[in-house]
């Protein structure tokens, strides 16, 4: 029984993680409809950003505060030279786009910062802890990830309180209504991927720290995937618990269902999963009805 | 409270014999009680006795700054507003008598009521209220002075007889500086048996007559009320029925004044059912549709949740039909029952009656018409205290109310304190004396006379008989009922109750009076029959469309033959059986005279009206064409045209006792 | 209604001239002029597809007219953006109703009040106490707004799921919440019975009795339009027919021939 419970915790600490990057792709989809496929490599970025600040020499903290100057910019900059200029087109296009966005990335990233594994830490403890006796063992590290999760997603129902917060969830809602209610929707796009990005550099360090910041990443990150068809695209809870319900059955799934299937299901189990959930219900735990937007 | 129980007439201990006289007494005594609450601009706002008291000095004031003299009527046209009830309380201040008029009515109906009453001032709401009473205002040469409370829409109304309420408050404070002590000593100068307020009662025939009531009738029959059912000023009630309905008066705004407690008024018709959420009434009286539509949210959204939660719901119910109501008339059940039903109470029963805003109910009435069993268990077995009343205008509200221990659905319980009940041999018509008997009916001496016999009996009108338990039972107007040529009894009242206990059947007119069976109209219930039309995949245009439909008629005709059945049980009335039905192309309404305000049909408009189709009835044909005038939506009218079908209904024996 | 109207029509609020409007080659508007007076109640009119709702895009910054300039409160403008529009006073409603589906009646017209609200980011998060007093006001002032629409019954419903009538109402809600200078109302009564119509008919002279709001509605109904407008400017193919008080326009012979479908 303990050894069940060490499984569920480990994996639960790991969904937070794919919780994680399923934030910033629903933060992104609620506010403008577009599937942002670069999410993942915005992960990349931000940590290669972060890493390589940190091994110029830069303390911790203010590699923090250039690496969220850089996802600003670079929301910014996605705004002005892409979204700027596919307003009203279809949804298709603006995901296409993101895959544009999401090659150029990984690709700029690296040629600034170099392709090889670099270690990250930045002082997040990795010490095991014991719970019941020593009948199970948590990573803390898991920990502080559960931890740090939290607080960003309590930040962000505060933020969804605010004035900006209110426009944000009025331009989700309906552009045309909120551009006429005088809410400027470039800015807003601006703000939403900023946040994004934010996000993605919450994730790059605590991917980073646990794997590396590597390329690898970013397909990693696609495990959100099945965490958004799980817990639906509009959904912030979704995504947390999609993520959580992902991690702790891909690694159930790999101890219990694995030896007789000869191992490695964790790297398709989530898939099926959401396969398998999609069947029964299309629009995932939390989420909306996806209603055409034309 | 002591001050209001004892005496067994119902006299007032303290000699407070009229209604500004509690309010005085409540201003000194329960100054910073809760007396009045409204929802405005979605906040409640509160006032104490003691702020009701004040403002309705003001506007006592202003009233007779503008010239009101005792034994002056005002109209009151509105939907229940604190300033309302306070241009009540204030013309009775001075020996005026409010004439409540149902806001509802139609400039015409209106009309007829101010005239009439000679009332020399209206109150009103609103602009609405205002329009209306514009376009009759030539008519009425006698109306001298029009208030509003809500401006709104009136800035530009510059006729001089037109006044705002806020400015009627303002002279009002003006006019008592000026004389002080001038309320009061015309609350002094008041007494029991001045007249209380006009009550005009819509009546299934002819025009509406002035019921008079006196204080004594309102402050006596309260006093009896109150001790009976033990209210007290902690009570809360929500004030959301017609002002002009005598009930509404008396329950809330007559046993607010008499127990001190607090009235609510909703923030408008279409909340009331949120407000009543709010408010959570200790004390609410509601007739049948109101109780129905509540058990009818329950049940559509039941249908929307979850199967667990829907699984629960129908086992606890079903365990409440069977125990609750023994358990909230204090009768023996089985532990288990009892332990399980302890159990529902916080899974089911607790929740749902919170959202309902019944949580805190533990006193409630209906009346008016008779209400289906199955609704009037439920909300029993739900452990809420609902008991039937049976009255009217001409005794002050009541005559019967069940007590809380001893409560049958088909009755209305046995004679309340007070009052004495006999029923005529020969016509079955239920007689009353009591102290709420009226004063007379105003400017009707024949209608008074024919009403009331000289030794101080009051006709009710209502056909009814008396259970072996000493509970009434009513079956019908006596004037309605009639016999078959055979010569059994036949209340047709009694079987179109029975058939709109149906969901599916919203109105129904049966006849049988002089003729060889029964048969009758039915108005289907376009939700209810039109979600069942959904469920079943059948298609319709219009409401017209949908009531014609063969399928309709065989689900009509299933709740015919069941009603058959059970009349078939009961040997008095088993020759009532209806033979022979159609479903009518329209809804019959009270704008068309076909039903009075308050939901009763009207059966000689509908014998005129609907001649053809009712002789079809009994000529045997199959179907009957109609042709009929309608409006659109949009206000174009047009012609409808159609067959209706005449369908058969099966008839049961009973036991061969037929004759 | 026998109300006496003695309203104070001001001066020009807004002036268009000789705009033109084309969308790769196909002409919406061609060379239109008029104003709207401060107070009025100036209707637009015309046979579908006469270029109505691209004439009030044009005033609220959605399109962007080829030619000719805005001047609104005496500042000529070329180009605006919607939400500059808002900033400068001037709310709208849309003739396909643009609500905020997800949200509550209620939150919708605490969104149409967002331009009025002061706290930002840091002090609604922290600094409780003054932003929870703006809070109270403006939901004070929504509240009034709901009272004068008579919506209070639907006040915590999500609008996606009130009939069509309503969901008009709330939007014009939302538009009043931003206490607008000008107020643009696009079809205000399409697809209404009679009864919300002469229900929308009364909001609208009410609002702008009330508060002195100018409004500028379209409306191809005529009759409707005749009743509650002081002045009646008629598009058709994109150009200006006929601008006058209503008696004048209704008797005005290319109007008469724009409706009935008279070629040109």
């Amino acid at each position: 029984m303990a050894f069940f419970f060490e499984v569920l915790i480990g994996g639960l600490m790991a969904g937070v993680m794919y919780s994680l990057v399923a934030l910033g792709f629903v933060l992104i989809f609620k506010a403008s409809g577009v599937f942002n496929f670069a999410q993942g490599a915005m992960v990349l970025f931000a940590g290669l950003f972060f890493v390589g600040f940190s091994e110029m020499g830069v303390p911790t903290w203010l590699s923090l505060l250039l690496t969220v100057a850089v996802m600003v910019v670079l929301a910014g900059a996605i705004e002005r030279l892409v979204l700027r200029h596919l307003v009203n087109q279809e949804g298709i296009i603006l995901f296409m786009a993101t895959i544009g966005v999401s090659f150029f990335l990984d690709g700029f990233g690296q040629t600034i910062w170099g392709s090889n594994v670099k270690q990250l830490d930045v002082g997040i403890p990795t010490d095991p802890i014991f719970l019941m006796d020593g009948d199970i063992l948590i990573q803390s590290f898991d920990l502080w990830a559960a931890l740090v999760a939290g607080t960003l997603l309590a930040s962000l129902v505060v933020f969804q309180k605010t004035r900006t917060g209110r426009a944000l969830r009025a331009v989700a809602d309906d552009h045309q209504a909120a551009q006429s209610v005088g809410i400027p929707l470039n800015v807003i796009w601006i703000i939403v991927w900023a946040i994004a990005g934010l996000v993605a550099l919450v994730a790059g360090v605590m991917w980073g720290s646990k794997l590396g910041v590597q390329p690898a990443i970013v397909g990693l990150a696609l495990k959100a995937l099945p965490v958004l068809i799980l817990g639906g695209f509009t959904s912030i809870p979704g995504a947390i618990i999609g993520g959580l319900i992902i991690g702790a059955g891909e690694k159930l799934a790999e101890v219990y269902i694995g030896p007789f299937v000869g191992g490695g299901i964790e790297n398709w189990f989530a898939y099926v999963l959401a396969l398998g959930f999609l069947l029964i219900r299309p629009q995932g735990l939390f989420g909306e009805k996806l209603i055409e937007r034309v | 409270m002591s001050e209001t129980s004892g005496q067994p007439d119902g006299r007032d201990p303290l000699g407070r014999d009229t209604i500004p006289k509690f309010f005085a007494y409540n201003a000194q005594h329960r100054r910073d009680r809760p007396a009045m609450r409204e929802k405005d601009l979605g906040i409640w706002q509160t006032w104490t006795w003691g702020e009701v008291d004040g403002r309705v000095r003001d506007l006592a004031g202003g009233l007779a700054a503008l010239g009101l003299r005792r034994g002056d009527k005002v109209a009151i046209i509105g939907d229940n507003r604190p300033e309302l009830y306070w241009t009540m309380a204030a013309a009775q201040a001075l020996g005026g008598i409010p004439v409540p008029v149902y806001q509802d009515s139609v400039a015409e109906e209106i009309q007829y009521v101010i005239e009439h009453a000679e009332a020399r001032f209206a109150v009103v709401e609103n602009q609405e209220q205002v329009d209306k009473l514009l376009s009759i205002r030539d008519r009425l040469p006698m109306l001298e002075t029009i208030a509003y409370g809500d401006p709104r829409g009136l800035r530009h109304y510059d006729q001089p007889f037109l006044r705002n309420l806020a400015d009627v408050f303002k002279a009002g404070t003006a006019h008592n500086q000026a004389n002080p002590g001038f309320v009061d000593a015309e609350i002094a100068k008041g007494n029991g048996s001045d007249l209380a307020i006009i009550c005009y009662t819509s009546g299934t025939t002819g025009r509406p007559k002035g019921v008079m009531l006196s204080h004594d009738n309102v402050v006596r029959s309260a006093n009896l009320a109150v001790s009976f059912d033990k209210l007290n000023e902690t009570d809360q009630v929500l004030a959301y029925l017609p002002m002009a309905w005598v009930g509404d008066n008396f329950l809330s705004y007559v046993e607010g004044a008499v127990t001190g407690f607090c009235m609510n008024c909703p923030e408008s018709a279409d909340t009331v059912l949120t407000d009543l959420r709010e408010v959570g009434p200790t004390y609410f009286f509601a007739p049948p549709r109101i109780w129905e539509n509540l058990l009818t949210t329950v049940m559509i959204r039941m249908e929307d949740a979850s199967g667990i939660k829907r699984r629960m719901f129908h086992y606890f119910i079903a365990l409440a039909r069977r125990a609750g109501r023994n358990i909230l008339e204090g009768k023996p059940v089985a532990f288990t029952d009892r332990m399980l039903y302890a159990l529902g109470e916080i899974l089911v029963y607790g929740p749902l009656k919170n959202v309902l805003g019944l949580s805190r109910l533990r006193l409630a009435y209906t009346a008016g018409e008779a209400i289906g069993p199955d609704i009037f268990d439920f909300f029993r077995a739900l452990g809420i205290n609902l008991k039937q009343l049976y009255g009217q205008t001409e005794c002050t509200v009541y005559l019967c109310m069940h007590t809380d221990t001893d409560v049958i659905p088909d009755t209305v319980g046995p004679p309340a304190p007070g009052v004495e009940l006999k029923i005529d041999e020969k016509t079955g018509e239920v007689l009353f004396r009591s102290p709420g008997v009226f004063v007379g009916y105003y400017k009707n001496d024949t209608a008074t006379a024919e009403t009331k016999t000289p030794d101080g009996w009051v006709h009710t009108g209502d056909a009814g008989v008396f259970t072996d338990n000493g509970h009434l039972r009513i079956i019908d107007r006596a004037k309605d009922v009639g016999r078959l040529t055979d010569g059994a009894l036949f209340a047709p009242k009694y079987v179109e109750n029975k058939l709109k206990f149906f969901p599916h059947i919203k109105e129904a007119v049966a006849f049988g009076d002089g003729r060889d069976h029964v048969a009758a109209f039915i108005n289907i219930d376009l939700a209810a029959v039109g979600s069942w039309a959904e469920r079943n995949g059948i298609a319709y245009t219009s409401y017209a469309d949908l009531a014609g439909r063969p399928e309709v008629y065989a689900l009509l005709r299933g709740c015919i033959e069941q009603v058959n059945r059970d009349l078939s049980s009961d040997s008095s009335m088993t020759a009532s059986q209806i033979k022979r039905f159609l479903v009518l192309h329209k809804e019959l309404d009270a704008d068309d005279g076909e039903l009075t305000r308050t939901r009763k049909v009207r059966r000689s408009t509908i014998a005129e009206r609907y001649g053809t189709l009712i002789e079809a009835l009994y000529s045997g044909q199959p179907s009957i064409a109609v042709e009929a005038k309608i409006t659109f939506e949009d206000g174009r009218t047009g012609t409808f045209k159609a067959n209706l079908k005449i369908d058969e209904a099966t008839t049961y024996s009973t036991m061969r006792k037929a004759g | 209604m026998s109300s006496v109207t003695e309203k104070k029509i001001g001066d020009v609020l807004l002036k268009v001239e000789n705009i033109s409007l084309s969308f790769g080659g196909v002409k919406a508007l061609t060379d239109i002029s008029f104003e709207i007076r401060e107070h009025e109640v100036l209707a637009i009119i015309g046979p579908n597809g006469a270029g109505k709702s691209s004439m009030l895009n044009c005033i609220n910054g959605f399109y962007h007219p080829q030619q000719g300039t805005i001047t609104y409160r005496g500042e000529k403008r070329k180009q605006m953006r919607p939400h500059q529009a808002a900033k400068q006073g001037i709310a709208r409603t849309f003739q396909n109703i643009a609500l905020f589906k997800g949200m509550s009646t209620l939150d919708n017209i605490m969104t149409g009040r967002l331009l009025k609200m002061k706290a930002g980011l840091f002090s609604s998060a922290f600094y409780k106490g003054p932003a929870e007093r703006e809070q109270i006001e403006h939901r004070e002032f929504c509240e009034r707004i709901i009272d004068f629409l008579e919506i209070q019954a639907i006040r915590k419903v999500p609008v996606g799921r009130l009939p069509y009538g309503l969901q008009k109402r709330v939007e014009l809600a939302r538009a009043l919440a931003a206490e607008p200078t000008l107020l643009l109302l696009d079809e205000p009564m399409a697809g209404m019975n009679l009864e919300e119509k002469q229900d929308m008919c009364r909001f609208i002279l009410d609002v702008n009795d009330e508060f002195g709001t100018t409004i500028c509605l379209i409306e191809h109904d005529m009759g409707v339009v005749m009743d509650i407008s002081d002045r009646v400017v008629v598009l058709d193919y994109g150009r200006k027919i006929g601008d006058g008080v209503p008696a004048e326009v209704k008797n005005n012979q290319a109007v008469i021939d724009a409706y009935l479908g008279v070629q040109h």
